[in-house]
């Protein structure tokens, strides 16, 4: 009796403690439904126009006059409406419209909104992370690998704890410098975007509840029906942070593409289509890819950081770990990131072409040409890592003596990739070439053979994957022959195809040959999605050759690590910078005009030299936050026996 | 080596080929060398691939000369490549470092020596890189062209203003007086050269047939106005190395070449010859064209006849967006 009382007391307890979260977090979320009605109810003062007190004074003076409301036409959506905001402002170049330093207020501008990013970018992919492995670990049926599961979460949610804080820091900053340095610009825009801004606070406030509750709540919500609640948030958490990022993206598209303002920017009062600008879709799908392959990459890194300085073999083989987990997810997002950019530089040409040929043939052409250096610097460390990788398993070396060929694929996609279309050169040089365009690497310079050169690289990196998958194991299915067979006659078909597309692209109309990248996507992602279970399915039962022996792997590894992340940091601050600078100089593209003294295009080797600065920066700032982390959680250094095999890593101490 | 023909047409692929060949020659003389116990150290296999592609067979192969800076790219990817061959698994990269920790380590008398010259050599090797980089250079200076700069969003070319991004050139219709590029696309020959009077099946492909109308015949009025006006650079086969090319740096643009007109919307075209060099913008820079503004010249039905036999002969198409 007493028995069944207390059972009944704790099941009440934590019926108490479930109930109590919900209505926390709706009153987190509260204010955001409020405003969100209000704005869709057209309530509140509008966007850009005057003050309640002056709405009411001038409804006084025109009393018995017919009111007038001047109707304006979207720039680009073409609908009318009325128009309710202020015109954008016409800026000159003096202290009232631009005050200023004595150093260019762009720059300063340009690294404060860099490390926003790169904050922002890495606390908004990790929870996604959290949640993934969170749930990998309560779905698993082992309960040594849950457990391993559930400390690499908290491992991860605990990185970017600290890293939040820096994100709402340098978020302010960011604000104060646009306010003091742009102020016309950013007035004009947040009274585009009151509404919209104020949201944006809200869930500001929303997403620090959850995450905080999701974080000190780990060790007291960590069996049963707790744990789903725990896992539930985690969900919340991460579609606060993803409509978050929606919504900041909603103001670079509107800087973009401007819509749902006239010719002269005035607000025409439809809010949705301000938000929901050529760009804005196209943008969101690629930066949330974007942010989670760097968060991966950011994690990875400071898993190598952590093996690197590791002292015993429990630790190494923990952040060993660690380090594949987030290079995986990672990569994963990575892959499909050039197609999502694909997308987004079809809907640019489709926006504007003179903003697409600008970026991708005239003046920032060059700057790309660094990006695909970046993405082929990514997937050759990706497989370099897996190589590495298959040096820790009994049986990997079997794999290991194909490697040039691989190699030799790589390299010769990546030459192709990242052959300029316009070469740099000597007068001479030039003369001596007859011409501008090279006969045979010009070939190289153009969109159908690059398309051949990076799916030949994402194949071979689908290719490196599967035989990592396989390293310790050998297939024991009746049909794993046929499997093999098939397998393997699958990925040569895949790549002459590829090749085939890519030499025929020259042969046939540009637009026809645009819809060839489908046929060569389509023939990477078979690979990916057909090979890979596949593989799995002839493992299923396979006889494994050894354990994987976690922390046995050269540290040439984790400096690779450190370098993926580093490509990514760089390869994310140059990106940005491009899709800035595309809007030469306006603020708000053909709506508001920079005419400050800082409206031109930055020579390359600036740019480069502040995006290294930037990034840099980061990664001082973020070895800082590891070292953070680092303090919360000191052990008692466990004695270990040299060169001693580790089975599987060890969870660390409580949390 | 330009004994060694450079097949049209097949170039990027020969050349990528040829350098697979090449490897797997020197994979299979290694594989024989080593089963006969003579393998070639790791050190030096790495050192001779790489030194084979850059400095033989990317210098002396390729013709015309590759200029240096895309050497230098492709000498720094091969260098990745072949450190990850030679690092890939730990066996490779003990064998690939052990010349190198053998001379650091210096045991042996040649060893030692080799230590010492290298000790000696380097630092002298880094002083004479330091001391070309500071003399004076008289070349004329590197400039990083924007061959192709955006263009505007409409442009005014004999009172009348064109937007790029819809406008199409009047005369690409089909029989029944309809603006139809398919129909246009169909009856571009053969691209290869010697392609006028080859290929040509009916009238309605021959621009020199006298009973010749429509699109085919503004072709061939096109041509007429391009060997008037414009061979003299672009040249009789319109690749750029006309009779006065060579007077120019850089000498004009070659449209069959794959990265020109074949790139480039009709009106973009059009756009450039109404305006000529000195109606580049400003991201033309450094506005290294001195083609006459043709609308100076010319009217804009020959304008748009001109450009489609630009299409025609190279047996480009226009880009379109859709």
């Amino acid at each position: 009796m007493g028995r069944l009382f207390i059972q009944m007391t704790r099941g009440k307890k934590k019926l108490f403690a479930a109930m109590a979260l919900m209505v926390m977090g709706g009153l987190l979320l509260l204010p955001i439904f409020l405003s969100v009605t209000a704005v869709a109810s057209g309530g509140g003062a509008p966007a850009g126009g005057p003050p309640a007190d002056v709405v009411a004074a001038q409804k006084e003076g025109a009393e018995g006059e017919e009111k007038k409301v001047e109707m304006g036409r979207d720039v680009y959506y073409k609908t009318e409406g009325p128009a309710i905001g202020m015109p954008a402002p016409i800026t000159a170049d003096n202290e009232t419209f631009y005050p200023r330093y004595n150093f260019e207020s762009r720059v300063l501008l340009w690294v404060a909104n860099q490390q926003h990013l790169y904050y922002g970018s890495f606390v908004l992919a990790v929870p996604i992370f959290c949640m993934c492995i969170e749930f990998a670990g309560m779905v698993s049926k082992d309960k040594a690998m849950a457990k391993k599961y559930d400390q690499l979460a908290y491992d991860f949610i605990k990185i970017s704890l600290t890293a939040y804080s820096l994100t709402a820091i340098l978020g302010g900053i960011l604000i104060f410098t646009f306010l003091t340095l742009y102020p016309a610009f950013f007035g004009y825009l947040s009274g585009i975007f009151r509404p919209v801004m104020h949201i944006y606070a809200l869930m500001f406030v929303a997403e620090s509840g959850t995450l905080y509750i999701y974080y000190y709540g780990w060790d007291k919500m960590r069996e049963g029906v707790m744990k789903w609640v725990h896992l539930s948030m985690s969900v919340i958490l991460n579609v606060i942070g993803t409509v978050l990022m929606f919504l900041a993206n909603s103001w670079i598209g509107f800087m973009m593409s401007p819509a749902g303002v006239d010719e002269q920017g005035r607000y025409l009062g439809n809010i949705w289509h301000v938000l929901h600008t050529a760009l804005w879709n196209p943008l969101n799908v690629h930066r949330i890819l974007g942010n989670m392959a760097f968060g991966g990459g950011v994690v990875a890194a400071y898993a190598a950081y952590r093996f690197l300085s590791s002292k015993t073999d429990e630790e190494r083989a923990h952040y060993d770990w660690m380090g594949y987990i987030a290079m995986s997810l990672g990569v994963a997002f990575l892959i499909p990131l050039p197609f999502a950019g694909y997308w987004l530089m079809r809907e640019v040409y489709a926006y504007r072409q003179q903003m697409g040929i600008t970026l991708m043939g005239g003046l920032l052409a060059w700057l790309f040409i660094i990006q695909a250096t970046m993405i082929g610097i990514l997937f050759l460390t990706t497989n370099y890592y897996l190589w590495q990788a298959l040096g820790r398993m009994t049986g990997g070396e079997r794999f290991q003596k194909y490697i040039k060929y691989l190699v030799f694929i790589l390299v010769c996609g990546l030459l192709v990739f990242i052959t300029p279309h316009t070469i740099v050169m000597t007068p001479a040089e030039l003369k001596a070439m007859g011409g501008q365009q090279h006969p045979v690497l010009g070939n190289y310079g153009v969109m159908s053979a690059k398309n051949g050169g990076i799916n030949a690289i994402i194949m071979t990196t689908i290719l490196s994957f599967i035989w990592y998958q396989r390293g310790n194991r050998v297939p024991t299915v009746s049909w794993a022959k046929f499997g093999n067979i098939f397998m393997g006659c699958f990925f040569v078909i895949g790549q002459l195809n590829n090749i085939w597309l890519a030499c025929y692209g020259y042969f046939i109309p540009a637009n026809v040959r645009i819809g060839l990248s489908v046929p060569q996507v389509a023939g990477t992602l078979s690979c990916l999605l057909l090979m890979t279970p596949l593989n799995l399915a002839m493992l299923k039962g396979a006889r494994p050759l050894g354990p994987i022996q976690w922390g046995k792997i050269a540290p040439r590894s984790q400096y690779a690590l450190i370098m993926l992340a580093t490509a990514f940091t760089w390869m994310m601050g140059l990106m940005g910078y491009i899709r800035s600078s595309v809007r030469l100089f306006w603020h708000v593209n053909e709506v508001m005009r920079d005419n400050s003294p800082w409206a031109y295009t930055h020579t390359i080797g600036f740019a480069a030299n502040v995006i290294s600065f930037n990034v840099l920066f980061f990664w001082i700032s973020i070895m800082f936050v590891f070292w953070l982390g680092t303090l919360g959680a000191k052990k008692v250094p466990v004695p270990s026996t040299a060169g001693q095999p580790v089975p599987s890593p060890q969870p660390a101490t409580g949390h | 080596m330009t004994w060694l023909k450079l097949v049209e047409g097949y170039m990027p692929m020969q050349m990528i080929s040829e350098l697979a060949i090449c490897i797997l020659v020197f994979s299979i003389i290694n594989y024989s060398l080593k089963k006969a116990g003579m393998g070639l150290p790791k050190f030096w296999a790495g050192i001779f691939v790489w030194a084979f592609v850059n400095l033989f067979y990317l210098k002396y192969r390729i013709y015309p000369p590759i200029p240096f800076s895309v050497r230098a790219i492709y000498g720094t990817v091969s260098a990745c490549g072949i450190f990850m061959w030679v690092s890939g698994s730990q066996p490779e990269w003990e064998e690939f470092k052990r010349p190198i920790i053998n001379v650091l380590d210096a045991k042996t008398g040649f060893t030692k020596a080799l230590r010492m010259a290298l000790l000696i050599l380097l630092p002298i090797g880094l002083w004479g890189f330091a001391y070309n980089s500071f003399l004076p250079s008289f070349d004329e200076p590197i400039e990083l062209r924007t061959v192709h700069p955006a263009p505007p969003a409409t442009t005014k070319v004999h009172g009348k203003t064109y937007v790029l991004q819809t406008a199409a050139n009047p005369y690409r219709i089909n029989p029944e007086g309809k603006y139809d590029q398919a129909y246009s696309n169909a009856h571009i020959v053969d691209q290869s050269m010697g392609r006028l009077m080859k290929d040509v099946k009916s009238a309605e492909d021959n621009p020199w047939d006298p009973n010749a109308k429509g699109y085919i015949k503004h072709v061939r009025e096109g041509g007429e106005i391009f060997f008037q006006n414009c061979h003299f650079c672009h040249g009789d086969n319109l690749n750029g190395r006309g009779l006065w090319a060579f007077a120019f740096n850089p000498i004009p643009a070659n449209f069959t070449d794959a990265g020109t007109i074949a790139q480039l919307q009709e009106t973009f075209v059009f756009w450039r010859v109404a305006k000529g060099g000195i109606g580049l913008p400003g991201e033309g820079f450094p506005w290294a064209s001195v083609m006459p503004p043709w609308e100076q010249h010319l009217s804009v039905d020959e304008i748009w006849k001109v450009i489609m036999f630009e299409y025609w002969h190279t047996g480009y198409y226009p880009r379109t967006w859709e």
